[in-house]
């Protein structure tokens, strides 16, 4: 699935040349301007790169009205512009696509990075046509999807100037993280952050409503679902994650009866937008709670090991959670666990629980 | 200047940055990467690993599952020497 598009400025999102047109500054281009709207209400980003003074994402930001959630003006080359979007949205190479008039600019995005989609402003007309385009599930979290990385610019840029802790800066904007038990209306997002989330979900695989209403109903399960907000906005339901128990026990939040022993947790899941916020932490020192609170001794997640998952992998180990090592199993997963005898992960006082 | 120490130096400056705090700059090598300590959460944390991939071409997460190795600026220093 794409999920941003990159547009040229000169003669692909305007009709012109910014930096030639003299006080006549150039229309942008109907057609894909109507790409530009049509894709935002999808849920997929725009961003701009471009060889031009910041100036001219201004001015088309201005008169397209459109939010982009990353600009790269400049006079380096199109593919390393790119590749710092990339960086900045937290989004691998093949969920890219690119857009330019100019066949030299394809050509060597094309070659630096393969896994990018290169188009045409012609193609970019049919894009909203094809599958990569078309993502089967439109959650409201989609829709404000490019107003919320908008925002996230801001926030970074208020980090950036931040001298104090990263505690101190969630404390500054006023983060506010939200943990609750899950609800039949929450399923279609869930769903859609089973199949976007891949730097920060422990699974791996796609989890389908009728799966995930099967854990809402299910026994000695519970699906814990967190919201993020501050004062640059609220980005709605940002993660989740389902915690197992087995037979016996006492009884937790949301759990009808726990077991003295080994609580799983299936699946953990956050959006990339969350990162950087506390709210995996906060998600993780959750379940090592919720699991202790209903008598079990020991909280276990399967993660699969790959490349991308790395954050995933950085926030269990900042939770305190081990694998064996050389453990990884044909599944591709290992089995991350810790103690939930002694003390637990401290939850930050802008978190609340079930 | 022992490899570990010049390597240990360096991460300081890297921590520094990407933290936005310059005191981080003068760490010791017993101070926690995550949590109380530097404060490294999975975002700076992944970003110090591409840097580390980068500078030294030891990749910390594909060597050790557990990132052990991101204990304390210490065992850091000491996984990066061992592999350059």
């Amino acid at each position: 699935m794409i999920k941003c598009v990159v547009w040229d400025i000169d003669n692909t999102l305007l009709t012109g040349v910014y930096l030639e047109s003299g006080d006549q500054l150039p229309e942008p281009d109907p057609e894909l301007l109507a790409v530009v709207r049509e894709l935002a209400g999808r849920g997929i980003l725009n961003a701009l790169a471009s060889r031009n003074p910041p100036a001219a994402a201004r001015y088309v930001a201005k008169v397209t009205g459109a939010d982009f959630a990353a600009e790269e003006c400049g006079w380096g080359s199109k593919a390393e512009a790119i590749t710092r979007i990339a960086a900045e949205l937290s989004l691998a190479p093949d969920a890219i696509a690119f857009v330019d008039d100019d066949m030299l600019e394809r050509a060597e995005v094309a070659a630096a990075l393969p896994d990018v989609l290169v188009l045409t402003p012609e193609d970019a007309v049919e894009a909203p046509g094809w599958p990569a385009f078309s993502p089967a599930v439109i959650t409201d979290e989609a829709r404000r999807r490019g107003e919320l990385y908008a925002r996230r610019r801001q926030r970074q840029a208020e980090a950036a100037a931040f001298g104090g802790s990263r505690d101190e800066f969630l404390r500054h904007v006023g983060t506010r993280i939200s943990i609750a038990l899950a609800t039949e209306a929450d399923l279609p997002r869930l769903h859609e952050l089973s199949v976007r989330t891949h730097q920060l979900n422990s699974g791996g695989e796609e989890v389908t409503e009728s799966e995930l209403a099967g854990y809402l109903e299910a026994a000695r399960v519970a699906v814990y679902t967190v919201r993020l907000a501050d004062n640059f906005g609220d980005d709605g339901l940002v993660g989740a994650a389902i915690l197992t128990g087995n037979e016996a026990g006492g009884d937790a939040v949301g759990l009808v009866s726990g077991a003295f022993g080994v609580y799983q947790v299936p699946l953990v899941m956050m959006s990339c937008r969350a990162l950087g916020r506390g709210a995996l932490d906060a998600l993780l020192a959750w379940l090592c709670r919720a699991a202790a609170a209903a008598g079990a001794t020991e909280l276990q997640i399967p993660c699969l090991v790959t490349e991308r998952n790395v954050p995933m992998r950085l926030a269990l180990a900042a939770a305190g959670l081990r694998a064996e090592p050389g453990s990884i199993g044909p599944d591709g997963r290992a089995i991350f666990a810790r103690s939930l005898t002694g003390a637990l992960p401290r939850l930050a006082d802008w978190v609340t629980v079930p | 200047m022992t490899a570990e120490s010049a390597v240990a130096g360096e991460l300081r400056t890297m921590l520094a940055d990407l933290t936005g705090r310059p005191e981080v700059a003068h760490i010791g090598p017993d101070t926690v990467l995550f949590g109380e300590g530097v404060g490294l959460d999975s975002l700076a944390g992944t970003m110090l690993l591409r840097q580390i991939e980068r500078r030294y071409g030891v990749d910390v997460a594909a060597e050790d599952l557990n990132l052990d190795a991101l204990e304390t600026l210490g065992t850091l220093a000491s996984f990066i020497t061992k592999r350059v």
